[in-house]
């Protein structure tokens, strides 16, 4: 097996779920999730050389990941304007009052506009810093702190303010 | 620190608090619990976002791969192969190409060449006995005739010349045999007219389908051979 195999397979087991998380996040729906991670993994493949540093290796395949998603829109003008509550999947399998709430939740994040909730979800899944967003992301460091503080601020009021609704449309 | 900017603070990044804002927490009762607040938000959105991934990602991953570097495989073996038959064409075709081209490009050259390499082959003193009916009637190949002999014929014979079947006939001469080559027209060969070098000097004489070469040494008057030539040789094309 040759070291640039190596370097795939090894690419795969460590980044593949989180990018499969973050390429829902982007357009959220499973199935689309994964073709943009095959998408991505195979450009991945093909320029493996191109990486020169492992440490740089998740931030390079949320790069490519980005490029593959907006590929998909250049390809095909999807219907992705309006957001349906359908086709949010409640996937994770949590106790049942667990699964409600993250289901619920699921849909708020998945409503917010897409420029709060990328960001977000690089800071909270990817574990990503402010300046890193900022680069992956192209935008100044200033911008993405104030577009995370907005995407927490209305998760936050939303959580606030419907905590009886859920439960009864829920419950 | 003001409220807003703590505020601010804490919602863009809760989980790792720079110290100002750590410091500032401590300016306020309220805000410890508003941070606890905010901590235990990420932890229910970081829940959320946390989606199950389907468990056989990884291998597709992986044979998705396997599959298309295979197909590049093949395809630079297929390209190796078209590679390695095209060098193989080229070299036959450079080969037969430098086999039969001609080492000379001029009828002189060549005539003289093949003089040389029969150098005492033929002698004066050889028997010259062949007939006009024999010469003629290897002249047929080339449409050609002769009305009578032009000399003591020592031989005639076919010969290859530059690849061309062609007629080598050895006349006696003065001091030495003459050559008469009857040579079929070639566009690749230059005609000199008259030629010499420091041991033969010779003659072409183009006709439409043929030309006639003749070389012998200095001691032979060539104009006398190229009249003959000229006044006995007939041409049925």
């Amino acid at each position: 097996m040759t070291t640039k195999q190596h370097r795939y397979e090894a690419l795969v087991q460590a980044w593949s779920a989180d990018l499969y998380r973050y390429a829902y996040w982007l357009c959220k729906d499973k199935h689309v999730a994964e073709d943009v991670v095959q998408e991505t993994f195979l450009r991945a493949w093909r320029s493996l050389d191109s990486l020169k540093d492992e440490k740089a290796a998740k931030s390079w395949l949320i790069t490519i990941l980005r490029r593959e998603n907006a590929r998909r829109f250049e390809r095909k003008q999807f219907d992705m304007g309006e957001y349906e509550e359908s086709t949010i999947d409640d996937v994770k399998a949590t106790s049942s009052e667990q699964k409600i709430e993250n289901h619920w939740l699921r849909e708020k994040i998945a409503a917010l506009p897409e420029e709060y909730r990328e960001p977000l979800v690089l800071q909270v899944l990817g574990g990503f810093s402010g300046d890193e967003i900022a680069g992956i992301l192209s935008l100044n460091k200033n911008t993405v702190m104030t577009r995370l503080f907005r995407a927490r601020n209305q998760l936050k009021e939303l959580v606030d303010e419907e905590p009886k609704a859920r439960g009864f449309n829920n419950g | 620190m003001d409220d807003l900017q703590f505020r601010r603070n804490v919602y863009a990044d809760p989980s790792h608090l720079d110290d100002e804002t750590r410091q500032a927490i401590k300016e306020d009762a309220n805000r410890e619990s508003f941070v606890s607040e905010l901590e235990a938000l990420d932890q229910d959105i970081k829940q959320a976002l946390n989606i199950d991934v389907p468990e056989d990602l990884k291998s597709k991953l992986i044979l998705k791969q396997t599959f298309v570097s295979h197909r590049q495989q093949q395809r630079k073996k297929r390209v190796h192969l078209a590679l390695a038959a095209s060098v193989a064409f080229v070299m036959g075709l450079s080969l037969k190409f430098m086999q039969f081209s001609s080492a000379y490009n001029t009828l002189s050259d060549h005539a003289l060449a093949h003089v040389y390499h029969e150098d005492g082959v033929f002698s004066n003193q050889m028997p010259a006995n062949v007939t006009l009916a024999s010469l003629n009637n290897k002249m047929e190949t080339f449409d050609g005739s002769f009305n009578g002999q032009i000399g003591e014929l020592i031989s005639a014979e076919y010969c290859r010349f530059d690849g061309m079947k062609s007629l080598h006939l050895v006349y006696k001469g003065i001091t030495s045999p003459v050559t008469v080559f009857i040579i079929p027209q070639n566009k690749d060969l230059e005609i000199e007219s008259s030629f010499a070098d420091e041991n033969f000097k010779g003659r072409a004489v183009s006709y439409q389908n043929s030309n006639v070469v003749i070389i012998a040494d200095e001691n032979e008057k060539l104009n006398k051979w190229q009249e003959n030539v000229e006044s006995n040789i007939r041409w049925s094309t």
